[in-house]
């Protein structure tokens, strides 16, 4: 790789038309990267223009190869700049660049990218050179374009500037200009009263201070007049991999324990690692810090991955902020682990800082894991629950669960019921995997009709689907109440009814008592709690289509709807209506539902008016 | 050079002329048998191969020179143009071959911006029926005039309240949005509606906090701007670049809102009215930008990132973030036109 660097990646520079051949235009620097190392500069075949390509070759600029500096061996005059103007795709030429290259002989020339090359901005002025009492003090000093520097840290100290401006220079010697620092002391940067050159006293490091916010101080002296001028003067250590990684809190051990949750993605274990370095950036990463699983256990490889999330923190050294880096290792499951599963191991991780050319560039996590193993039990020797004599086709009477099911995560556990007898059986079961329950719910509203019958016994058997264990546990239901026969012509669904009266009249499927029941909304607008009517309050509507109302439509369209929804309302994030302005009512059959007050009075209120006016 | 010096003189004589569209010239270059081969030369070079090894190739180098003098060369295409997309594959096709890697700013494939600020104004008032200045009104809230306006117009309203209702569905509890929806309705949006509605309801200019809002609220970001993590600037750029919609968009934002120190407004050629429109341009795409809060006299906009991670590259990120946070041109822009003021420049 070539060593030597240039100190900024743009250097710019004001050109008039006319300025005569030999005019001195700017010095370019170069730093070094090991002792002793000589720099040869070059230019570039060709001019280019702001946005264009291959403009023209340059027949006008030159470089000395030795000591950088840029100037005009030929004068730009005003046909070649119409020259250059013709080529340059309609846009008026008001900037054009060289490009510098850094490197040992034989000169090639390839793509231009700091550190090895740099551009030179030549902002071209359509006039010809000013008066020199024509021109304001700033512009004896500093150019508008600004000044920035670029200095790798741990590297020879070296000239990174020049503070002339050598074409006003050139054309104005009487004024006499003089540069400092604002405030100087302590600072690792020299600029010199007679050159006018600006040097590192020392190397830098990064890990110390990564910005020096310098001001330059001008002076101009035209005869008795005197003025000073300021301008920011950055200057940016950049950073190499010269720090290993480490453990911020010394902490390299981390347990985890997988009980209940053993679904793919948990994540167990947490270890965090610090590296002062901000190289690798972000972009490279993943490829240049590694990590590696120490193991010769398929197992462990099958069942358990490691996530790194790399990520900027700073801290302050000298009452200044430092960029650093703090990595971020997660211990995840890579696959659902079985219940019957048990066993402990430790984990050993290997993180590579390959960057890095110290030694202790490589450090080892570590995670103890603790695999238990879970039993599927039920809590209670005998469930007991009551169902109307009245209710209808999916009304839910019930949940059932195997202990700690709220804690499950990743276990395939499902349930189904086992009737001794094949008399009075009306119910029917079904698993919610995402809570790990079953809800039992009427699947035969006739059975239920039948005065012999008073009671259902079954046995709720729940097994994991994975490694077949079982669990079971007694269900007993007793039937209550005396049946009365529904109306004529009431509708299937709940949700079809607008008012209070025709709501309580009739059933619905779902409805637990034979009638179906009335909410009312709180009024306040598009709102949560809408006006409607529904089988049961407790399952419908509460923004979630469960397991039993997603068997059919009319059970409870508020929750299930995915079709239309006519009126002020806002959609649920799958399906059914999260919000609705007045009283929602939905024919099933047609796949919609209507939002609207009561009164039938006011307009319908559509997607923009909701969001917007 | 292989033109003959007829042609390079006519050129230098005439200076610049419109050119053609890049499928237009694509059409001209196929009807001739040496450029439609050259062509095919070239772009049998440029794949997968880096610009130096193509350079290096004989065959690929005379390709080059021969569709330099074609008019494939200086083609460029239009802001919603039939066929846009296929225009910008045609363009960058040569382009990404005729550039050095990857520049920091790049050349806009679009046909340069020639209207003004002051031409939106004078529809604006017909549209309004007043012709009053909308900065002359104190207490009104420019942001819901832009909306109101805008519910007033058959097709902006259509087109509106399709991208509303597209960035408002939610699709799931970890998806707010289809995002890639979203964007397309938003392309749509900005693309078809004539710009008196969509820069009035994008650069309103507010007094208040609620006004702001709205303001910033326009796009939608919860669903078109805003996500889970801010990724680095020069990666979401290298994702842009990726795309040549987006690419394109980047690279005539660039061309038209860089901030430059030769200009009285501090935008290029002094033109606002190209600036907003470019800056339009990039919304419904990776680089969407947007106003960060809704403060109603600081005006910041950004795409969605930040300089976190960027290594040795900060200073490169920040120059690339402050084209958006701290660009005097943009942000005159924006402010010209909130005031309903426009350079006057002669023509």
């Amino acid at each position: 790789a070539l060593g030597l660097y240039f100190s900024r990646d743009t250097y710019s520079e004001k050109l008039y038309v006319d300025e005569p051949a030999g005019t001195p235009l700017l010095y370019v620097h170069a730093l070094q990267d090991t002792r002793g190392e000589v720099p040869h500069f070059h230019l570039g075949q060709h001019l280019y223009s702001t946005y264009r390509s291959q403009s023209h070759k340059n027949d006008w600029f030159q470089i000395n190869e030795d000591t950088g500096l840029l100037y005009l061996n030929q004068s730009l005059d005003q046909r070649a700049l119409e020259k250059l103007s013709a080529r340059n795709g309609g846009f008026p030429l008001r900037t054009i660049y060289l490009q510098v290259f850094l490197s040992p002989k034989p000169f090639q020339e390839h793509e231009c990218h700091w550190p090895s090359c740099a551009k030179v901005m030549l902002f071209i002025i359509n006039a010809t050179m000013p008066a020199c009492s024509s021109l304001k003090p700033r512009e004896f000093c500093f150019l508008e374009t600004g000044l920035s520097f670029r200095i790798k840290e741990n590297k020879p100290p070296g000239t990174f500037h020049q503070f002339r401006l050598l074409p006003v220079q050139h054309l104005c010697p009487n004024i006499s200009i003089s540069y400092q620092f604002h405030r100087d002391e302590d600072l690792p940067f020299h600029s010199d009263k007679d050159t006018m050159e600006v040097s590192m006293k020392h190397s830098l490091d990064r890990e110390q201070k990564e910005k020096y916010e310098l001001i330059a101080k001008c002076t101009v002296r035209d005869g008795l007049r005197e003025e000073d001028v300021m301008a920011p003067f950055p200057v940016t250590v950049y950073d190499e991999d010269d720090s290993p990684p480490s453990f911020p809190t010394g902490i390299n051990t981390a347990s985890a324990i997988v009980e209940y949750k053993r679904k793919e993605g948990t994540v167990l274990a947490v270890l965090q690692v610090f590296d002062a370095d901000v190289v690798p950036s972000s972009g490279e990463i993943q490829r240049k810090y590694t990590h590696t699983m120490l193991t010769s256990d398929p197992w462990v490889t099958e069942f358990f991955r490691v996530e790194h999330y790399p990520n900027e923190t700073s801290y302050t050294s000298n009452g200044s902020r430092v960029r650093a880096m703090m990595h971020v290792y997660k211990l995840v499951l890579n696959r659902s682990l079985p219940i019957t599963e048990s066993r402990s191991f430790q984990l050993e991780v290997l993180v590579n800082d390959t960057d890095f050319q110290g030694p202790r560039g490589a450090l080892l996590l570590y995670f103890n894991v603790s695999i238990l193993p879970v039993s599927i039990r039920f809590p209670n020797n005998t469930y007991y629950f009551s169902v109307n004599r009245n209710a209808h086709r999916y009304a839910q009477i019930g949940k059932v669960c195997i202990e700690n099911c709220k804690e499950f995560h990743g276990v395939n556990v499902t349930y189904r019921l086992q009737s001794p007898s094949t008399n009075c059986t009306a119910l029917g079961i079904i698993t919610t995997p995402e809570s790990t329950t079953g809800t039992l719910f009427v699947n035969d509203s006739s059975v239920l009709q039948r005065s012999e019958c008073t009671e259902m016994q079954y046995t709720v058997v729940a097994s994991d689907r994975q490694s077949k264990k079982q669990a079971k546990t007694l269900l007993i239901i007793s039937i209550e109440g005396n049946y009365f026969p529904e109306e004529e012509g009431c509708p299937i669904s709940c949700a079809v009814n607008k008012k209070r009266l025709e709501c309580e009249e009739c059933g619905g499927l779902g409805s637990l008592m034979g009638t179906c029941q009335w909410t009312f909304g709180d009024g306040k607008g598009i709102s949560k709690n809408f006006s409607t009517c529904t089988p049961s309050l407790k399952t419908c509507p509460d923004g979630n289509c469960d397991a039993v109302e997603s068997r059919d439509l009319h059970i409870c369209p508020q929750d299930c709807i995915r079709g239309e929804i006519i009126g002020g309302h806002e959609r649920g994030e799958w399906k059914g209506i999260k919000a609705g302005y007045g009283v929602c009512n939905c024919f099933p059959e047609e796949k919609k539902c209507f939002c609207e007050p009561d009164d039938d009075k006011e307009p319908l209120c559509d997607e923009v008016c909701r969001m917007v006016i | 050079s292989l033109a003959s010096p007829s042609s390079l003189q006519g050129s230098e004589l005439h200076g610049w002329r419109p050119p053609v569209d890049c499928v237009r010239a694509n059409e001209l270059c196929a009807a001739e048998s040496n450029c439609s081969s050259r062509y095919r030369t070239l772009r049998q070079c440029l794949a997968g191969r880096d610009r130096n090894t193509m350079l290096a190739n004989k065959e690929c180098q005379a390709a080059l020179e021969v569709l330099q003098e074609s008019p494939l060369y200086d083609c460029r295409c239009k802001r919603g143009m039939k066929k846009e997309l296929q225009c910008l594959q045609i363009y960058w096709s040569i382009h990404l071959g005729l550039t050095e890697g990857e520049e920091f700013y790049e050349a806009s494939p679009y046909e340069p911006i020639t209207s003004r600020l002051s031409d939106i104004f004078r529809l604006a008032s017909i549209f309004s029926g007043t012709g009053a200045d909308p900065a002359m009104s104190v207490k009104s809230n420019h942001c819901l005039d832009a909306a109101k306006a805008c519910n007033l117009n058959e097709n902006c309203k259509r087109l509106r309240s399709a991208y509303i209702s597209t960035c408002n569905r939610e699709v799931s509890n970890f998806e707010r949005c289809n995002r890639r929806k979203c964007h397309k309705a938003l392309r749509q949006f900005f693309d078809r509606v004539p710009s008196e509605y969509t820069y009035r309801m994008l650069f309103c200019s507010c007094r208040d906090q609620a006004c702001a809002e709205r303001r910033r609220q326009t796009i939608l970001p919860i669903c078109s701007y805003e996500d889970k993590e801010k990724p680095n600037c020069l990666e979401l750029r290298n994702m842009c670049r990726a795309d040549h919609l987006c690419r394109s968009r980047l690279a005539d934002f660039h061309a038209n809102c860089r901030a430059s120190y030769q200009t009285m407004t501090s935008c290029p050629s002094d033109n606002y009215q190209a600036c907003l429109g470019s800056y339009a341009g990039m919304i419904g795409f990776d680089m969407t930008p947007n106003y960060v809060d809704s403060n109603p006299t600081s005006i910041v906009v950004s795409p969605w990132c930040s300089c976190r991670g960027s290594g040795n590259m900060e200073e490169e990120c920040e120059k690339f973030l402050k084209d958006f946070t701290e660009n005097p041109c943009l942000r005159n822009a924006i402010q010209a036109f909130g005031n309903g003021t426009d350079v006057n420049v002669s023509p």
